[in-house]
C-alpha cells in the first residue's frame, strides 16, 4: 500500500497522475502544523474539519493537496438545501419513464431503460468511493451552511464501515480497502458549532491569518509564480509587495473593522496596484499617500469603508 | 531526553483530557495510537503534542486548554527522567530543558485598540461584528447552559402543524408511475404541493426581578424559535412576575399591548409556552400572585389546552413555593433538555 504524503510542494506531484486530478497547479503555502494535520488526515483517512476567516485559503487547499499527491479531485460545495444523500447519488426516476416511452418510438435510443444504472449518477463522495486504483480526494465546502442534520447524517458515511446502498439499482457502494477517500471539510461557524459526534471524528485545524509580511510576501510569489507561463500578468515587484503588506497588515492590526480583509482580498488588491492602472504604482507611492488605493477591493461593508475613505 | 514513551503519555493525557470533559472517545484514544505506530509524532515531544492537539481538540478554547494539560504532564515526565540518570544536573542544564518543554508563550490577542477620533458622523453598523471562534471562553468563565442553542434549534423542529399548501413542486414519483401505468403512456410527472409549518407559538416570557438571571435563557429561547426554527408565526410577549391585562412587546417591559390583543390572535391550535419561575427563585408562596395567574390561565385556557410552562429553577426548588400550586394548574416542566422536550410534546398537543 502506498503512502501518500503532503509536503506543500506542488513539484512533488507523480507523472502518472490520475485523470481527474486538478490540472492546474494551485499556489499554496501551508504552515507546517497544516502540513502535519493533512498527513494525519491521509494516514489515519479521518476527515479534515479546517475554520478560519473567510479568505484565508481553507476551500483551496484540497486541490492543492490534489494536485501534489496526482489523486482525483471532487469537490462538493454545499447549499442550505443540500441533503446527504446528494454526495452520494441522485436518482432519475422521471427520465427513465420518459425514456420507455420514447424506446418505443425511437429503437435507436442510447440509453437503455431496462437497466436502471444508466440513471443514477454520483455525487461527489459517491464517485470518490467508486475510485479503485487510488484515494480520491474530497472537498465538502462550507458545511456550516447546510441544514442543521447535515452532518449528523454525513457521520455514518464518513466513519470506518464507509459504504451506502443504492436501493434503486440493488448496489453496494465502497471503497475499496486502503483507499478510502481524504476527506477536507471547510466551515466558518456561519450557523454555530457543528454537532458534537461529528467533531469528534474529525481532525481539527484553525486556519490563520498569516500575520507578517514575510508570509504574505511567499503567498504573492507563489500565486504569480504559477501563473506566469499562460497568462500576461506581470508579477510585482518585491518592494511593492513589502509596501502594500505592511500596510495592509497596518489596516488588519488597527482592528475596529467589522470585516476583517484576508488573504485573497490581499491578492486581488496587489493585482490591481500592479496590473490595473497604465502603470503599476510603485512602492514609495504607497507608502508615503495618505489614500488607500482600490478601496473597494479591502473594505466590504459601508461602516468600514466610511472609516478609511473620508 | 530524547527517547520518551509517546504511548504512555498519550494514554495520560487521554485520560486527563476525558476528566475535562473533552469531546473524546476510545475511537479517537484508537486513532492516536495508529498515529503514533504509523511513526507520527515520535520524532519529538513537539510533535505528538501538535498531533495529538490535531486529533482531540475542535475549538480554539479547547486547544489553549489542552496546552495547559499537555504542560503539566509533560513537566512531571521531566522530572522523573531526569532525577533518575545522574543525580547531580547544572542547574543550567536543567533550567534549559524546562525551557524546552515549556510551550511557546501564547501570542497575545491582538485586540482592537482604542481609537482616538475626532467624532463623526457614521452609520450604525449592519451586523455585528463577525469573529470567527478567535474569541477564547475560559473554563472558569464558562456560563451555565441547561440547554444549549443547537439543542434548542433542534426540539423547535418538533413543532410542526404540516399543511400541504406550499408551492406545487414536489414531484411524486409514485403517483407518477401510477398515472402513466394507468394512462397506458408517460404523459407528464405528478406534482404535489410541498408541506408547509403552519404551526403558531406564543411565547410569554417573564423579565427582570428574579428572572434576571435567566435572561440569557429567555434571549436564546426567543432568538432560536424566531430564527432557528421552521415555525410559520412565533408571537413574542414579554411580563413581569404574572402576564396581567397588558404584555409587552419588547424584553424591556415597553410597548404595551392589551392581553385580550394577544388572545384575540391565538385558536385552539395556537401553543402557548410560558416562560416563569413562577416564584421559585425567590422561594416564597404569595396568593397574590398563585390568584393573579390562576386567572390569567382560566382566559387562556379559553382559547387553547396547549398551554405549558417552562421553569428556570430546578423542580427540587419548586416545593412550597408559587411554583408548586402553579404546576397543579398547568403542566409544568423545568427547563433542561428533557423538560424542553416534553414541553414541546405538550404544546403540541401529544400529550406525555
Amino acid at each position: 500500500m502506498t503512502r501518500y504524503t503532503f509536503d506543500g510542494k506542488p513539484e512533488n506531484r507523480p507523472n502518472s497522475s490520475h485523470s481527474q486530478s486538478p490540472a492546474k497547479p494551485e499556489p499554496y503555502i501551508a504552515d507546517l502544523e497544516l502540513i502535519q494535520a493533512v498527513n494525519l488526515a491521509i494516514y489515519l483517512r479521518r476527515p479534515l474539519l479546517l475554520e478560519g476567516e473567510a479568505g484565508c485559503g481553507k476551500t483551496r487547499l484540497a486541490s492543492a493537496v490534489a494536485y501534489e499527491l496526482g489523486l482525483p479531485f471532487y469537490r462538493w460545495d454545499i447549499r442550505s438545501t443540500s441533503k446527504a444523500q446528494d454526495g452520494l447519488y441522485t436518482y432519475d426516476a422521471i427520465r427513465r419513464l420518459h425514456d420507455v416511452q420514447v424506446k418505443q418510438l425511437d429503437p435507436n435510443l442510447s440509453y437503455n431503460p431496462s437497466d436502471a444504472t444508466n440513471y443514477r449518477k454520483f455525487g461527489a463522495l459517491g464517485e470518490a468511493f467508486n475510485c479503485k486504483d487510488c484515494p480520491a480526494v474530497v472537498l465538502i465546502d462550507e458545511i456550516d451552511k447546510a441544514d442543521l442534520d447535515f452532518p449528523n447524517d454525513l457521520l455514518t458515511v464518513l466513519d470506518r464501515e464507509q459504504e451506502f446502498t443504492i436501493p434503486e439499482t440493488n448496489e453496494i457502494i465502497k471503497p475499496t480497502p486502503g483507499n478510502e477517500p481524504i476527506v477536507i471539510i471547510t466551515s466558518n461557524k456561519e450557523k454555530g458549532n457543528l454537532p458534537a459526534p461529528f467533531l469528534r471524528r474529525c481532525i481539527y485545524y484553525f486556519v490563520p491569518f498569516p500575520n507578517n509580511t514575510e508570509r504574505l510576501q511567499e503567498i504573492v510569489n507563489a500565486h504569480y509564480h504559477n501563473q506566469k507561463d499562460n497568462s500576461p500578468k506581470t508579477p510585482p515587484s518585491t518592494k511593492l509587495v513589502e509596501a502594500a503588506a505592511e500596510k495592509f497588515l497596518e489596516i488588519r492590526n488597527a482592528g475596529g473593522l467589522f470585516k476583517n480583509p484576508g488573504t485573497s482580498e490581499f491578492l486581488d488588491w496587489i493585482e490591481a496596484l500592479q496590473n490595473f492602472a497604465s502603470k503599476p504604482f510603485t512602492a514609495s507611492e504607497l507608502k508615503n499617500s495618505k489614500r488607500i488605493f482600490f478601496p473597494e477591493l479591502l473594505f466590504k461593508l459601508r461602516a468600514d469603508l466610511q472609516k478609511y475613505v473620508a | 531526553m530524547n527517547k520518551f514513551d509517546a504511548e504512555t503519555i498519550t494514554t495520560n493525557i487521554f485520560q486527563r483530557l476525558r476528566k475535562s470533559s473533552f469531546n473524546i472517545g476510545v475511537n479517537e484514544y484508537i486513532a492516536a495510537l495508529d498515529a503514533i505506530k504509523g511513526e507520527m509524532g515520535t520524532g519529538s515531544l513537539e510533535e505528538l503534542k501538535l498531533i495529538l492537539q490535531l486529533l482531540w481538540c475542535h475549538s480554539l478554547a479547547e486547544q489553549s486548554q489542552f496546552s495547559f494539560i499537555w504542560q503539566t504532564e509533560t513537566a512531571q515526565l521531566n522530572e522523573v527522567i531526569t532525577k533518575t540518570p545522574k543525580q547531580v544536573l547544572q542547574t543550567e542544564e536543567v533550567l534549559e530543558t524546562i525551557e524546552k518543554t515549556l510551550p511557546p508563550q501564547q501570542e497575545q490577542l491582538n485586540l482592537p485598540s482604542p481609537q482616538l477620533t475626532t467624532p463623526s458622523l457614521s452609520p450604525l453598523p449592519v451586523r455585528t461584528p463577525f469573529v470567527p471562534a478567535q474569541i477564547e471562553d475560559f473554563p472558569e468563565l464558562r456560563l451555565y447552559f441547561p440547554v444549549t442553542r443547537r439543542s434548542l434549534a433542534y426540539l423547535w423542529r418538533y413543532l410542526r402543524r404540516p399543511v400541504a399548501d406550499g408551492p406545487l413542486d414536489v414531484l411524486d414519483i409514485k403517483a407518477t408511475v401510477k398515472q402513466a401505468a394507468q394512462q397506458g403512456y408517460y404523459y407528464a410527472p405528478v406534482y404535489r404541493r410541498r408541506e408547509v409549518n403552519h404551526a403558531h407559538l406564543l411565547l410569554l416570557v417573564d423579565q427582570d426581578g428574579s428572572m434576571t438571571p435567566f435572561h440569557r435563557f429567555n434571549r436564546d429561547i426567543v432568538e432560536t424559535a424566531q430564527e432557528d426554527s421552521t415555525i410559520e408565526t412565533v408571537s413574542t410577549y414579554y411580563f413581569h412576575n404574572v402576564p396581567a391585562k397588558y404584555v409587552y412587546e419588547n424584553s424591556h417591559l415597553t410597548n404595551p399591548v392589551p392581553l385580550d390583543q394577544v388572545l384575540a390572535e391565538c385558536d385552539s391550535d395556537t401553543s402557548v409556552l410560558i416562560i416563569s419561575d413562577a416564584g421559585a427563585a425567590r422561594g416564597y408562596r404569595r396568593m397574590e400572585r398563585i390568584r393573579a395567574t390562576t386567572e390569567f390561565l382560566v382566559t387562556v385556557k379559553q382559547r387553547t389546552n396547549l398551554i405549558c410552562w417552562l421553569n428556570p429553577m430546578p423542580k427540587e426548588r419548586w416545593e412550597s413555593t408559587s411554583a408548586e400550586v402553579i404546576a397543579y394548574l398547568v403542566l409544568m416542566e423545568q427547563m433542561n433538555d428533557d423538560g424542553m422536550s416534553n414541553a414541546i410534546d405538550i404544546v403540541r398537543g401529544s400529550v406525555v
